[in-house]
């Protein structure tokens, strides 16, 4: 056993922690603790003078353990790890000790909180005698890549990637490629069209020969880890056998996209009773065959949109769909320079107004004179036949607020914006490539703020409104990210798994199996011939629960063992 | 019970000079700046909502026009340019042309050739019967005296008898004011006693216009006042005084001077609206309406008129003076007549008469809260 | 002079950690006898540390997790959740009460509960008295 000389720091962090707990006895402490080499205390650890100490520290006294008792280690364990890597010690040869977020700032006593401190410091010194080196392992990285869904989304992926030169299996479950964008006519706030923004990228797809566009095919199992996946899909339009087929890639892209809410859920809506109640996506409809008008084949005089129709609705999807308010706005405008003396009644509840141009976008349709209403969250409109001698089909009632008043509004068309919802088959496609959903069932990112298109498991990316919806400019820049992540990734040629997983000790196993469905990631693998279980390191991610399952204590859980906690623990009760 | 709203309505209102309504997003901005906002009568937010919604029936019954005297602190306020100052000056004279139960007003709103055309008819009319009379009973040399072409006594009957018509006729449809605001509107219930005792603020408006000094700035006020009471001197002059004025050549100073102070003041004010309306130096001067320019040059012209036949009077021109004075009242006769009950002008009744009632309403309102609450009375509380 | 209870916490990375520094971020006070110790997943925490604390003269053990549905290794806090009953059953039999050994979810946004919980299992411990099975469980952990 190599002799240990452990290098202790404690940081005063201005005063953040120097005024609850006295830092100098805290140091002195540890000094004498057996084999602490070195106990120093500074303002700021963190900083450059506070790190470079570190670094000097190992290089002039040969520290081959670091224990900083600080902030909490989620603000700075890889600031100091770096630190101890710029010195020569392996990262993963340090410990902190949070003596701030969990101690300074919530304790008032000053005696009883240093004396914590000395006990989760002496933790973190006990801790880090039982430390071990760690290092990543590398893997091949094969450059196909699958995309799954032909929308938008998945189309821009698969181009991005295609012109980049390497191969993609873009996976389409219709007939057809296009998706929801395929369903509309112009878009907000620019008016540009939605068919020349396809065709464009339909026309580069066909162009380039890098693309296996897979109609009428889903996929049916997907195993592997990043850089290795083996994917099978199936195809089968109904009139055939469904045929397999089995490929290898490194990635997944799920650009899965949404499906429109049925508007039929809300009674009082008259969806699919009253013959004027339309969705937007029947509205688009029209508006592409150039022609707009009531069942009868009248023009109408009067059109009311209602705005967040299945969405913002505890009874059904409390969020937002964001792109409608927008969409209602342009179908507004549509309406007036087509239809110049028709009036149009925009009834909503907030106007979303967020992106480049929305609010510019907002103010016309004001100017050409749209009447906008507003009615509560939980006070909906109620859409009733008008009688024979109203000059209009229909009446939509409703309590408005910024009146105050009950009002009537005529109506000849009601356009009811329908929201996105995640598509039914949502929770298969998610439990195939191993990434979780939310409770409303979007696909979870990997951090909703510094990570929105990479999920938790690696490989497996997300782009567009199958993660939440959204409008076109961030589906595509979605899926233009999520294409990149993967071309670095290519670009590397390797992969580096992190070398923190857990380990089957072949010796100690007995091939009892437990471990193998207890892992959420599938990660660990029984080798039939050896009858020893064997964790995938790439897959696993180190969750720990296969170690404490494992009856025969075969399992290691790298930087987490069973001795090194036990060490914590006596430390923080000594 | 639920009201119809009309979407035709912001169309309509187009002539009366809304041209921005439906800009208005209701931030409140509006109403938040306004000094005479208060629980009950929140303006101008409330009465754009009402308009760009056409309910009309709210609209007529509507007090908050006449409570805002155009600062403009709302239009420079406002974030989208939907010039709420001058939407309310718009339902001002929308409510004009519905209270007058003729339909001249509308008319008038409605097209600004029609007002000229009346003005030239009427003071057409008006000369023609002055110099008919006058070459019938009198002498077009002599001024003052027995052979006068317009003796006072005449045209002080004249007077009289034209004020007596507009004050018929303003009564009237300041009558029908308090019929669409108070009398016939079911959500207020106004005691006698609230009537009589708030009477005072009839007067105290009318001749103060202290409202108006709470507005953010006090020179429109003073400038407004100051015109006023310029006006109402020349008024009080001609119709108890006209002997005594018309009385020549010699300047009589005691009376005179009073005259004088009111021209300079209605010639400086004047001036000072059309130079601002012009450069548009002002919020409340960056919009005008016809109307608005009608009656000011309306009122230059029988300024000028009146200050040409005096001048002409007292330096012994007696025939120039007598043309000068068929001339002026040949302006005097269409502006009052016209102005007053249909256009621009009876806002002196109307706005008064809206603050008189706004009190009024007040009384109602508490009295309806100290009692038991029913939905109806509830809702007119907050 | 009251009698301070020695308190070891157990918290998983993402959840009740992250919720513990919240209270420390917001300045929340709660009492100072807890030590925590960070794991990945409450799924790694294993029985024998609940045992091995108390033997080490803990007086309670706080086992905090992430909320259930929100685990973010998608069911670790599952596997705690039916973990920890059963030894708090084996744990009733050599006399430990049932409030020293307490099994919680924090989640990341809750500093405040997390303070809550801290205190409530602080005055409580308090009111039970030193725990008086160390000895004992010391000695069936040497064979380890």
């Amino acid at each position: 056993m190599e002799e240990l000389k452990i290098g202790f720091y404690v940081c005063n962090c201005g005063t953040n922690i120097a005024h609850t707990v006295d830092v100098e006895g805290v140091k002195e402490v540890a000094a004498q603790w057996p084999e602490v080499a070195i106990a120093r205390s500074y303002r700021y650890m963190c900083s450059n003078p506070g790190q470079e100490m570190i670094v000097n520290d190992i290089r002039e006294l040969g520290l081959n353990r670091v224990v900083v008792a600080a902030c909490s280690p989620r603000m700075h364990e890889l600031t100091f790890r770096n630190a101890c890597r710029l010195g020569g010690l392996n990262p993963y040869l340090f410990e902190m000790a949070n003596i701030r977020e969990q101690c300074s700032w919530v304790h008032t006593d000053k005696l009883v909180a240093t004396e914590k401190a000395k006990a989760l410091a002496r933790g973190a010194v006990n801790r880090v005698r039982h430390h071990e080196p760690l290092d990543p392992l590398s893997a091949e990285m094969c450059p196909e890549t699958l995309v799954l869904g032909g929308g938008i989304a998945g189309l821009t992926a698969a181009l991005e990637l295609a012109l980049a030169g390497h191969p993609v299996h873009l996976v389409e479950k219709s007939d057809r490629l296009g998706g929801n964008i395929a369903r509309v006519d112009l878009t907000a706030p620019y008016f540009y069209s939605a068919r020349d923004l396809l065709a464009d990228r339909l026309t580069r797809l066909r162009a380039t020969p890098n693309v296996s566009v897979h109609l009428h095919t889903q996929l049916k199992n997907l195993s592997g880890f990043i850089g290795n996946y083996t994917a099978t899909l199936e195809t089968g339009n109904g009139d055939s056998a469904p045929r397999q087929k089995t490929i290898h890639i490194g990635n997944v892209i799920v650009a899965t996209g949404y499906k429109e809410f049925d508007a039929s859920r809300i009674t009082h809506y008259g969806y699919g009773k009253l013959p004027n109640v339309i969705t937007s996506f029947e509205f688009e409809q029209m508006l592409r065959s150039g022609r707009i008008q009531t069942q009868s084949g009248r023009p109408p005089r009067y059109v009311a949109i209602i705005h967040c129709v299945g969405s913002r609705n505890r009874e059904f999807h409390s969020y937002c769909s964001r792109v409608c308010c927008m969409t209602a706005l342009k179908y507004a405008r549509e309406l007036k320079s087509a239809l110049p003396e028709c009036y149009v009644s925009d009834i909503y509840i907030d106007m979303h107004a967020f992106g480049k141009g929305c609010e510019d976008f907002y103010r016309k349709s004001s100017e050409v004179k749209t009447l906008f209403l507003m009615y509560g969250k939980n006070e909906q409109p109620v859409i009733r036949k008008a009688d024979a001698k109203d000059d209009c089909e229909m009446l939509i009632e409703v309590d408005e607020k910024l009146s105050g008043e009950r009002i009537e509004i005529p109506a000849d068309m009601v356009i009811l914006m329908v929201g996105m919802e995640p598509r039914p088959d949502a929770g298969e496609v998610a439990h195939l490539v191993n990434i979780s959903h939310d409770k409303d069932g979007w696909f979870i990112e990997s951090h909703p703020k510094l990570d929105p298109v990479a999920t938790t498991t690696e490989g497996i990316y997300i782009a567009g409104t199958c993660a939440a919806p959204k409008d076109i400019p961030d589906t595509v820049a979605q899926a233009r990210a999520a294409a990149a992540r993967i071309l670095a990734r290519i670009a590397k040629g390797k992969i580096e798994i992190d070398g923190v997983f857990a380990e089957v000790d072949p010796e100690r196993c007995s091939g009892c199996r437990m471990c193998n469905e207890l892992c959420p990631y599938s990660a660990i693998e029984f080798d039939a011939q050896a009858k020893r279980s064997h964790v995938i390191p790439a897959v696993c991610k180190a969750c720990g629960c296969c170690v404490a399952a494992c009856p025969s204590g075969a399992i290691k859980g790298r930087h987490f063992t069973d001795q090194q906690i036990y060490a914590q623990i006596e430390g923080v009760l000594a | 019970m639920a009201i119809r709203v009309n979407p035709k309505l912001i169309d309509d209102l187009e002539r009366y000079g809304a041209e921005d309504v439906q800009k208005c997003y209701h931030c409140g901005n509006c109403s938040a700046v306004c000094t005479h906002v208060e629980p009950g009568f929140v303006f101008p937010r409330k009465p754009m909502r009402l308009l760009q919604m056409g309910l009309e029936q709210r609209l007529e019954s509507s007090l908050e026009p006449w409570l805002c005297y155009y600062c403009g602190q709302c239009s420079s306020q406002c974030p989208r340019g939907a010039e709420p100052g001058e939407t309310m000056m718009s339902l001002r004279r929308w409510l004009t042309s519905r209270y007058d139960f003729t339909g001249i007003s509308r008319l008038f709103y409605g097209s600004w050739k029609a007002e000229v055309a009346a003005i030239a008819l009427v003071g057409l009319l008006t000369a023609f019967g002055f110099l008919l009379y006058g070459f019938s009973h009198g002498n077009l040399r002599i001024y003052d005296g027995p052979g006068a072409f317009l003796p006072s006594p005449v045209v002080h009957r004249f007077d009289w008898t034209m004020a007596a018509v507009l004050v018929v006729l303003l009564a009237i449809n300041a009558g029908r004011m308090w019929w669409f605001t108070t009398g016939g509107n079911p959500r207020i219930r106004a005691p006698f006693s609230a009537y009589l005792l708030q009477l005072y603020m009839l007067p105290v408006q009318f001749f103060t216009q202290k409202r108006y000094a709470e507005c953010q700035s006090k020179r429109p006020w003073f400038l407004h006042l100051w015109l006023m009471l310029s006006y109402l001197t020349m008024l009080v002059l001609i119709m108890f005084f006209l002997r005594v004025v018309q009385a020549g050549p010699q300047i009589r100073w005691s009376a005179h001077v009073f005259g004088y102070l009111a021209s300079v003041g209605l010639l400086g004010a004047v001036g000072y609206a059309i130079y601002g309306r012009s450069k548009k130096t002002e919020i409340h001067l960056r919009h005008s309406h016809e109307s608005d320019w009608i009656f000011l040059l309306m009122l230059l012209g029988v300024t000028l008129t009146g200050v040409l036949q005096h001048i002409l009077h007292r330096s012994g021109a007696a025939m120039a003076a007598n043309v000068a004075y068929v001339v002026h009242l040949g302006l005097v006769v269409p502006m009052l007549s016209l102005e007053v009950p249909f256009s621009k002008w009876a806002h002196l009744a109307y706005r008064p008469l809206g603050m008189y009632l706004a009190q009024v309403h007040r009384a109602a309102t508490a009295r309806a809260a100290s009692v038991v609450p029913s939905p109806e009375t509830v809702r007119i509380a907050s | 002079m009251s009698f301070e209870p020695k308190i070891v916490g157990f918290l998983c990375n993402w959840c009740s950690y992250t919720g513990a520094d919240l209270a420390g971020t917001s300045r929340i006070p709660y009492p100072a006898n807890v030590r925590i110790i960070r794991v990945m997943c409450s799924a790694r925490i294993d029985p024998t540390f609940v045992v091995q604390a108390l033997a080490q003269g803990a007086d309670a053990v706080l086992i905090c997790g992430c909320h259930p549905g929100d685990c973010h290794y998608s069911e670790g806090n599952y596997k705690a959740m039916r973990r920890f009953p059963l030894l708090k059953q084996l744990l009733k039999a050599y006399g430990v009460e049932d409030d020293r050994v307490r099994q919680t979810w924090v989640s990341a946004s809750e500093g405040q509960r997390f303070a809550e919980i801290v205190t409530d299992l602080t005055e409580r411990v308090r009111a039970l008295g030193p725990s008086r099975i160390h000895p004992e469980l010391l000695n069936d952990q040497r064979e380890r």
